[in-house]
C-alpha cells in the first residue's frame, strides 16, 4: 500500500541564527521580482520579559494549509491543493485578482506585477520532483529547516518530529485556532 | 502589525460604484412598485446611473487583474469555483448588470416590453445582492480581523442605498430640473439611512476598540492615526454628519434643498460612500502570526 506523499517543513528554531541565506537562495533560484521575498524571517522576544527575556529568529513562509482560505477564495482554482500536500498557483489560469493574497492569514503571498499573477513559495516544486531539496533547505548552515514526507516514517521530518516529541520539546504550528491546518512545524527544545 | 496592500483605491472604487449602482436602481425599483407615474423622472435618473455606475465599477475591477487584460479569456475561470466570494460577485454582478440594462432600455422606452413585477423584484434582489457583496468580500476574510465582521456587510448596504439616492438626485437635478417632481418619502428616507449609518459606523468603532489587537489597531488607525484627518475630516464630518444635519434641517422644515446646493450635499454624499471604502480597506491588518511573542 502507497499511501500519498504529504510535504511539509519542519523549523528547528534554536538553530536559526538570522543569515537570511534562505531567503536569497530562494530569491535568486526562482527569480523572485525585486522588494518581495517568499519566506521571511522575523525577530521576536519572549513574551515574559522579565523571566528569561530571550530573542528568537523565526522564519515564515506559505504553510501549505490543508484547509487552505487562499484555495478556498480563489475564483479561478488557479491555487490548489495537490496530492502530495503542496499548495500551488497555476499561473495560466490565475487571473491575478489578490484576493488568495489578502485571504492568507500568514501573509504568505504578493502580488508578481511582472507576470500579473499571486505569487508564494512552491516546497521549490518542479525542482524537488528531480530528488533535490528546497533551495532554503540545501543553503541553511544551521540546518534550522528540514523538509521532507511526513507520510514516510524513515523521512528526516518525521525522525526529526518523532525525537522532539520524545525529548518533550515544544512542537507547534502557527496560528492552529484558525483552523487552516498549516503544515510547517516549529520545534523549540 | 502588517497592513495589507494588495487591495488600493482601484477596489475602494470598485466596491463604491458598485454600491452606489446597486442603491440607485433599488431605490428606483421601490419606487415604481409603489407609484411608477409620480417618480418616473427619479426611475429615469436612476435607470441612468445604475447599470453604468456597477459596469465601470467592474471596468476597474478588470483594470485591477494582473492578467484580465491582457488574457480576456481567464475571465470565464471567474465562475469556476463556487466557495469564492468572487465567483458569486461575478454571477450576481453580471445578472445586474444585464437586468438594469434591459430596465433602462424600458423606461427610456428603447423597448416594449418590461418585465413588470417580476423585472422590479429581480432587481430589488440583485441590487441588494449586489451591495451586500461588496461587503461580504471582505467579511470572509478571516486573515484580516477587522474586516472579518458581520457589520461590515450591512454597513455597506446601507451606504449603498444612501450613496444610491444621492447619484441619482444628482442626475436627475441635472437632466430633469424643470419638471417638479416631488422626491419628498426618499428624502425622508436619505435623511434616515444616514442616521442608521452614523449609528452602524458609531457601532463599528466601539467593537472594533474593543476586539482583537489587530481590530484595535485598525479601528485606532483611523481614529488617531495616519488616516484620522480623512476619517474625521472627509468621511466623518464632510460625508456624514454635515449632509445628515442638513437633511434633519430639512425634515422639520427649516430648510429646502434644491438646484446646486442639493447637488454638492449629495456630492458629499458621494465622496463620503468612497472614503468609507477607501478607509476600511487601507486601515485592513494581517493577523499576527506569532501571537506567542511580541515584536
Amino acid at each position: 500500500m502507497s499511501k500519498n506523499k504529504k510535504y511539509v517543513m519542519v523549523y528547528a528554531i534554536d538553530r536559526c541564527v538570522d543569515c537570511k541565506a534562505c531567503m536569497v537562495a530562494c530569491k535568486a533560484q526562482w527569480e523572485v521580482p525585486e522588494d518581495y521575498f517568499r519566506t521571511h524571517i522575523d525577530e521576536k522576544y519572549s513574551p515574559d520579559k522579565l523571566a528569561a527575556n530571550r530573542k528568537y529568529f523565526l522564519p515564515s513562509q506559505c504553510n501549505h494549509c490543508d484547509e487552505a482560505p487562499c484555495v478556498s477564495v480563489c475564483p479561478t482554482k488557479a491555487s490548489h491543493k495537490r496530492e502530495d500536500g503542496i499548495v500551488y498557483v497555476d499561473r495560466d489560469i490565475c487571473i491575478g485578482c489578490k484576493y488568495c493574497i489578502v485571504s492568507c492569514p500568514y501573509d504568505a503571498r504578493f502580488f508578481n506585477e511582472e507576470v500579473g499573477v499571486a505569487e508564494k513559495c512552491t516546497f521549490c516544486l518542479p525542482w524537488i520532483q528531480e530528488g533535490h531539496q528546497p533551495a532554503c533547505v540545501t543553503t541553511c548552515l544551521s540546518n534550522t529547516r528540514i523538509f521532507g514526507d511526513i507520510n514516510d516514517p524513515n523521512s528526516e521530518v518525521s525522525k526529526v518530529l518523532a525525537e522532539a516529541k520524545k525529548n518533550k520539546s515544544k512542537i507547534w504550528k502557527l496560528r492552529e485556532d484558525l483552523g487552516t491546518e498549516p503544515n510547517i512545524y516549529y520545534v523549540q527544545s | 502589525m502588517v497592513f495589507q496592500e494588495s487591495f488600493e483605491w482601484y477596489i475602494a472604487l470598485y466596491l463604491f460604484l458598485g454600491g452606489v449602482g446597486a442603491g440607485a436602481i433599488l431605490s428606483a425599483a421601490f419606487a415604481d412598485l409603489y407609484n411608477r407615474e409620480k417618480y418616473v423622472n427619479y426611475i429615469k435618473s436612476a435607470s441612468l446611473i445604475g447599470m453604468p455606475a456597477v459596469a465601470i465599477g467592474s471596468f476597474f475591477l478588470l483594470l485591477d487583474l494582473g492578467q484580465g487584460l491582457t488574457k480576456p479569456w481567464l475571465l470565464i475561470y471567474l465562475f469556476a469555483n463556487p466557495t469564492s466570494a468572487i465567483t458569486w460577485g461575478t454571477a450576481i454582478l453580471s445578472l445586474f448588470i444585464i437586468v438594469s440594462l434591459m430596465y433602462a432600455a424600458y423606461n427610456f422606452k428603447i423597448i416594449k416590453f418590461g418585465g413588470g413585477k417580476l423585472t422590479l423584484v429581480s432587481l430589488i434582489i440583485l441590487a441588494i445582492g449586489t451591495a451586500g457583496y461588496t461587503g461580504v468580500l471582505l467579511g470572509v476574510l478571516k486573515a484580516i480581523p477587522f474586516w472579518h465582521q458581520t457589520l461590515i456587510p450591512a454597513l455597506f448596504i446601507i451606504s449603498a442605498m444612501s450613496t444610491g439616492i444621492s447619484a441619482t438626485v444628482v442626475v436627475k437635478e441635472i437632466l430633469f430640473r424643470k419638471e417638479k417632481e416631488d422626491i419628498a418619502p426618499f428624502e425622508t428616507g436619505h435623511f434616515y439611512l444616514m442616521v442608521l449609518e452614523f449609528i452602524m459606523v458609531f457601532a463599528m468603532i466601539i467593537i472594533a476598540l474593543n476586539g482583537v489587537p489587530e481590530m484595535v489597531y485598525s479601528i485606532k488607525v483611523l481614529l488617531a492615526g495616519k488616516y484620522a484627518v480623512q476619517f474625521w475630516l472627509i468621511f466623518m464630518i464632510l460625508g456624514l454628519l454635515l449632509p445628515t444635519f442638513l437633511y434633519g434641517l430639512q425634515e422639520v422644515k427649516k430648510l429646502h434643498m434644491k438646484g446646486n446646493f442639493l447637488i454638492i450635499v449629495e456630492l458629499l454624499v458621494l465622496i463620503g460612500g468612497y472614503y468609507l471604502r477607501y478607509l476600511i480597506l487601507h486601515a485592513g491588518v494581517y493577523t499576527e502570526k506569532f501571537s506567542h511573542y511580541i515584536g
